[in-house]
C-alpha cells in the first residue's frame, strides 16, 4: 500500500508541475496580450495613473503626445489626418485602436520593470511617465502620400525591403483621431412618448459613413482585387518551377481562349519573353503561364509570397472569418479560393483577375519580397522604446517571414520589373539618374472605374524603399498610381 | 534530519514565529497602502499569530507528537488568505479572522477528542447515512449562491454541508476499503474467463459515482462532484493499486460529464468558455464576452500581475466577481506576481507531501487510507479551484483551502489537519 501512496505522490506532483509550467505560460507568455486587450478595463485605471508614453517617426517627429489643456490630459496628434489610421485612438467611449492599442503595454509601461517602479512611485508619491515609443515611420512621407491621395479613396504603404521596416502607411479618406469625441449637433429623439436629446459625435458621424468608411485602415484591411500587379507572382511561380533558361516565349495574338471563355489584350504584343511580358503587361502570356503551372503551381506561387487560401462561400470578397496576420500592425494577407478552380478561373487568376484578394500591405510586401532577394521580411513599425531618460529598452530586431523565391527568381523579376518603367506601362515612375521597378495593375471591380495599382522599388540595384500604391475607382495604373509611387520613392531617395 | 519526538515542536514554532512575521510584513503594507483603524489591524495581526503558536505550545505541553511542518504550511496560507481579504474588502477580514479562531479551535478540539478513532471505522454505514442526509437536505431547504444550491441558511451565516460532506465520505471509503480490501483486489470470474471483480467492489465505485451525479445534478455543483469522485478514485487506486478502477472510474466520469455538457446548459457554458482562445478575446463578441466576463477578469488579472506582481495594493483584482472566494488566487497573482502564485502552489504541494509522507508511515491500512485520503482531497481542491480560474481546466466553484473566505471551509479544512496530525501523532508515539 505504501507503493501505491507514494505512486499517488508522484502523480500530484506531475499535476502541479503541469499547473506551475501552465501559469507561467499564462503569465509570461499569453499575459502582454492580455494586458493590452482592449476589453481590459486595467488600461483606464493605468491611463488615470500615468503620463502616457509619447511617440515619435523615425527622426523624432512627435506623432502623438500627453499634453495638458486647462488642467486637464488629453492626446494630442500633431499629424491629426495623416496618421489616424496608423496610429489609431484612445478613447474611453470608443475604445482603443491601432498603434495606440497595440503598445499600450509599453505607452503605460506595463512589463515588470515599471510594475516595480510604479510600486515605489506609488510609495513615494511621484509621478509616473510611460515608456516613449519611436516608429519606422517617416511622418514626410505619410504627408506627401495623403497629398499625392489628393482627396481620393486608396492606400499607400512603402516598407524597407531590407529590414521589413514600414516607412509609410497612409488610408485615404481619413480623419482626425483628436476630435472624434466632439459633438457636432445634437436631436431629439421621440421614444415611447419621452423626448430625449442625444449628441452626436464626430465618431457617430464617421461610422455611419458606410461607403466612403473613413475607419477602415485600408492599407492595412482594404480588400481589393490585384489587377495586374498579380502577373509578378504568375512569373515567379514559373521562374522558380522551370529554372531560369526555361523561360519561357509566347505568342501573343492579341487574346487567349481557355473553355469557350477569351480573355482579351490590349493590342497584338506578338513573340514575347518574359520582360517584354512585364513590360507591356500581356494578358496573353501570363494566360498561357498561369495554364502552364496549373492551379497547384500558381497556388503554391502565391503562397510563397504570405497568400492563403480560405472558403470563400460562394461570395466574392467579405467572407466570414477573413484571416488576419497578427504583427504590430493586423493586416489582411491575399487570398485565394481554397476550393478547385476551373480553367478558365486559373488563367484568369494568372492575370490578376478571378477571386484573388489582396491588402495593399500584402502588394508591398510582394515587390518588398523581390527587392530583398525572394526573401520577405516581417513588416515592423517600432524601431525603438525609450524610458524618458532616453535609454532603450527595445530594439527592432528583423523578421524573415518568408523565403518567397530563390534569389535568382527575384533578379529576373527585377529586370523585368524594370524594363517595365524604363519603357512600358510603368514609364510614369521613370525618376533620371534612379534605377526604378515596377508594375502597374488596373484591377477592374463592380463599383464602376478600375482600381488604379503601382507596385515597385527602387534603386533595382541596392533598393531601400518598396512601394505599393492602390486608388479606388480611378482608371489605369500607369497614370493615376504611378505618379503617387514615384514622388514617394524620389522624396526618400532625396533624404 | 527533523523526524518525531518532542524536537518537532520547537522546529514547529520557530516557522510559526516566521509565518507570524509575514502576516505582520503583509498587515504593516496594507495598513500603508490603505490605512484603517491601527488598533484592529495590530490585533488582526497579531492574535492569528498567537493563536497558532498557542496550539503548537498546548500540544508541546501534552506531549502531542505529530508532524511539525502541516501547521506553519496552514498558518502561511490562512495568513494569505486574511492579508488579501483584508485588501480586497475588510469586512470579509474580520468573518474570516473570527472564522479562523474557530477554526484553530475546531483543529485542537479534534486533536484531543478524535481518540481510538481506528474504532469509528465500525460505524461507516452511520456515516454514510449522515452523510447522504447533510447533502440531501439543502436540495429541498437550500438556498441559491453562486449557482450552486449547496447552502443552508442560518440567519448570520449559511453553512455548506458539503464541505463537512467530504470529511464523512473520506472516513466512509476508509472504513469500507480497509476492511474490503481483499475481495476489491481480488478477480471472480465475471464471464468464461473474462475475470473482473465481483459486485461488491462495484457497488461502491456505482455509489460513488452516483453521489457525484446527484451533486451534480441537484445541487449544480460541479467542482464538490469532481473532488469527491476524485478524491475516491485515488483511495481506490492506494487500497488496491488496480488501473482497471481507476481507467473504469475515469471512464464513466467522463461519460457523466459528457452527458451533462449536453443536458445541462451550465455545465455546457463552462465548458465552451474554458474553450475560448486567450489571444482571440479581443475579437469576442458582447455576448460571448459577458458570459465569459469572470474567467476572462482572472486571465487579466494573471496578466496583470507578470512575474513580480504590481506589489499588494496595486493591482486591480476587484474587476473580477467574487475574487474574495474562489477567484482569490487571481488576486494574488495580480499583486505577488506569477512568483507569489508558485509559492502558494508549493505551499499545497508542500502540504500534500507531508501528508502522503504520514500516510505512509502509518501503522494500519485504515489510518493509511484515512490520512491518504485526506490529502488527496485537499490537494484536488486546491488543484481544482486554481487550475479553474486560470481556465486550465472548466471553472468549477470550489474554495481554495485555508485561503478563500468562507467559514465552512475553513473549518472543515481544520477538522482535515486536525485528523492527519492525529494519525500522524499515534504513529509516532509507537516509534
Amino acid at each position: 500500500m505504501n507503493d501505491n501512496i507514494r505512486k499517488l505522490g508522484y502523480i500530484f506532483l506531475a499535476i502541479f508541475t503541469v499547473l506551475v509550467l501552465y501559469l507561467g505560460y499564462l503569465s509570461v507568455v499569453v499575459g502582454p496580450t492580455l494586458a493590452t486587450d482592449p476589453h481590459n478595463r486595467r488600461l483606464a485605471a493605468a491611463e488615470e495613473a500615468i503620463t502616457r508614453g509619447t511617440i515619435y517617426d523615425r527622426r523624432n517627429v512627435v506623432l502623438a503626445e500627453d499634453k495638458l489643456v486647462g488642467g486637464t490630459r488629453i492626446r494630442v496628434y500633431p499629424r491629426g489626418r495623416e496618421t489616424a489610421h496608423l496610429l489609431g485612438f484612445v478613447s474611453q467611449k470608443y475604445g482603443r485602436t491601432g498603434l495606440e492599442s497595440a503598445f499600450d503595454s509599453y505607452l503605460l509601461a506595463m512589463d515588470d520593470a515599471g510594475r516595480v517602479r510604479a510600486f515605489f512611485s506609488r510609495l513615494l508619491g511621484k509621478k509616473r511617465y510611460g515608456y516613449n515609443v519611436s516608429l519606422t515611420i517617416d511622418s514626410g512621407l505619410q504627408g506627401l502620400a495623403l497629398s499625392m491621395l489628393g482627396g481620393r479613396s486608396g492606400a499607400v504603404v512603402a516598407i524597407d525591403p531590407k529590414t521589413g521596416a514600414v516607412l509609410a502607411m497612409v488610408s485615404s479618406p481619413t480623419f482626425d483621431p483628436g476630435t472624434i469625441e466632439e459633438v457636432v449637433r445634437s436631436e431629439n429623439v421621440t421614444k415611447n412618448g419621452k423626448t430625449q436629446e442625444i449628441k452626436i459625435t464626430r465618431y457617430d458621424i464617421l461610422k455611419t459613413q458606410a461607403d466612403s468608411a473613413p475607419l477602415l485602415n485600408r492599407a492595412a484591411r482594404g480588400l481589393y482585387p490585384p489587377g495586374s500587379t498579380f502577373k509578378v507572382i504568375t512569373g515567379a511561380g514559373v521562374l522558380e518551377a522551370g529554372g531560369q533558361n526555361a523561360e519561357p516565349t509566347v505568342e501573343c495574338k492579341g487574346s487567349i481562349t481557355v473553355d469557350g471563355f477569351v480573355l482579351k489584350d490590349t493590342s497584338v504584343h506578338g513573340k514575347v519573353g518574359l520582360n517584354e511580358a512585364v513590360a507591356v503587361s500581356c494578358n496573353s502570356y501570363f494566360g498561357e503561364l498561369g495554364l502552364y503551372l496549373g492551379e497547384e503551381g500558381l497556388k503554391r506561387s502565391a503562397r510563397s509570397f504570405g497568400f492563403e487560401l480560405i472558403d470563400y462561400g460562394g461570395k466574392t470578397g467579405g467572407a466570414v472569418n477573413y484571416p488576419v496576420v497578427g504583427a504590430e500592425i493586423p493586416y489582411n494577407p491575399g487570398t485565394l479560393p481554397a476550393n478547385r478552380i476551373s480553367a478558365t478561373e486559373v488563367a484568369s487568376t494568372a492575370i490578376g483577375q478571378g477571386r484573388t484578394l489582396v491588402s495593399p500591405l500584402q502588394m508591398a510586401l510582394v515587390a518588398a519580397g523581390i527587392a530583398n532577394g525572394g526573401v520577405v521580411m516581417k513588416p515592423l513599425v517600432m524601431d525603438k522604446v525609450m524610458d524618458r531618460s532616453g535609454s532603450v529598452n527595445k530594439k527592432m530586431s528583423p523578421v524573415a517571414l518568408h523565403k518567397a523565391v530563390s534569389p535568382e527568381t527575384a533578379l529576373a523579376l527585377s529586370t523585368a520589373m524594370e524594363e517595365g518603367v524604363r519603357r512600358g506601362t510603368a514609364s510614369q515612375a521613370v525618376i533620371p539618374g534612379i534605377r526604378v521597378a515596377g508594375k502597374t495593375g488596373s484591377a477592374q471591380n463592380p463599383h464602376g472605374q478600375t482600381h488604379a495599382w503601382f507596385i515597385g522599388f527602387a534603386p533595382a540595384d541596392n533598393p531601400v524603399i518598396a512601394v505599393a500604391v492602390v486608388v479606388e475607382n480611378a482608371g489605369g495604373g500607369g497614370y493615376v498610381a504611378t505618379p503617387v509611387a514615384r514622388e514617394i520613392i524620389r522624396e526618400y531617395l532625396s533624404k | 534530519m527533523i523526524s518525531a519526538g518532542e524536537d518537532g515542536r520547537k522546529y514547529e514554532i520557530k516557522l510559526l514565529v516566521l509565518a507570524g512575521l509575514y502576516l505582520a510584513a503583509g498587515a504593516f503594507a496594507g495598513y500603508l497602502w490603505k490605512g484603517g483603524d491601527a488598533r484592529s489591524i495590530l490585533v488582526g495581526a497579531s492574535v492569528p499569530t498567537l493563536g497558532f503558536l498557542l496550539v503548537s505550545v498546548l500540544w508541546q505541553a501534552l506531549k502531542f507528537r505529530s508532524d511539525p511542518f502541516l501547521l506553519p504550511v496552514v498558518a502561511m496560507l490562512s495568513y494569505t488568505g486574511l492579508i488579501f481579504l483584508h485588501r480586497l474588502n475588510p469586512f470579509y477580514a474580520v468573518r474570516q479572522f473570527i472564522w479562523l479562531i474557530i477554526g484553530l479551535f475546531s483543529l485542537f478540539l479534534t486533536t484531543r477528542l478524535f481518540t481510538n478513532y481506528r474504532r469509528l471505522s465500525e460505524y461507516k454505514y452511520i456515516y454514510a447515512l449522515m452523510g447522504a442526509l447533510a447533502l440531501i437536505t439543502p436540495i429541498f431547504l437550500g438556498v441559491e449562491q453562486g449557482g450552486a444550491r449547496s447552502w443552508l441558511d442560518f440567519g448570520y451565516f449559511h453553512l455548506q454541508p458539503s464541505e463537512f460532506v467530504k470529511i464523512l465520505v473520506v472516513l466512509f471509503l476508509a472504513s469500507f476499503m480497509s476492511e474490503n480490501k481483499m475481495v476489491l483486489a481480488q478477480d471472480t470470474e465475471f464471464f468464461r474467463g473474462f475475470n473482473l471483480p465481483g459486485p461488491r467492489a462495484w457497488g461502491p465505485l456505482l455509489g460513488m459515482w452516483g453521489i457525484s451525479l446527484l451533486l451534480l445534478v441537484f445541487q449544480r455543483d460541479l467542482g464538490a462532484a469532481l473532488i469527491y469522485f476524485g478524491t475516491f478514485l485515488a483511495m481506490v487506486y492506494v487500497a488496491t493499486a488496480r488501473m482497471l478502477y481507476i481507467s473504469m472510474g475515469v471512464g464513466l466520469f467522463m461519460a457523466g460529464g459528457a452527458l451533462s455538457y449536453f443536458l445541462f446548459d451550465h455545465v455546457k457554458l463552462r465548458v465552451n468558455i474554458w474553450l475560448l482562445n486567450p489571444y482571440g478575446f479581443i475579437e469576442l463578441g458582447d455576448k460571448t464576452y459577458n458570459q465569459a466576463y469572470q474567467v476572462i477578469q482572472s486571465l487579466f488579472a494573471i496578466g496583470a500581475g507578470g512575474i513580480t506582481g504590481t506589489g499588494l495594493g496595486g493591482g486591480s483584482p476587484l474587476f473580477i466577481p467574487a475574487v474574495h472566494t474562489d477567484f482569490i488566487f487571481s488576486a494574488i497573482t495580480e499583486e505577488m506576481g506569477l512568483l507569489g502564485g508558485i509559492g502558494i502552489v508549493l505551499l499545497y504541494v508542500f502540504f500534500i507531501f507531508r501528508g502522503l509522507k504520514l500516510a505512509i508511515k502509518a501503522r494500519d491500512d485504515f489510518s493509511k487510507l484515512l490520512a491518504a485520503g485526506l490529502t488527496a482531497l485537499m490537494g484536488l481542491q486546491a488543484f481544482t479551484i486554481i487550475a479553474g480560474v486560470t481556465k486550465l481546466l472548466p471553472l468549477t466553484g470550489v474554495t481554495l483551502p485555508f485561503v478563500s473566505y468562507g467559514g465552512s471551509s475553513l473549518v472543515a479544512n481544520f477538522i482535515i489537519l486536525g485528523m492527519l496530525m492525529k494519525i500522524s501523532h499515534e504513529t509516532r508515539i509507537h516509534e
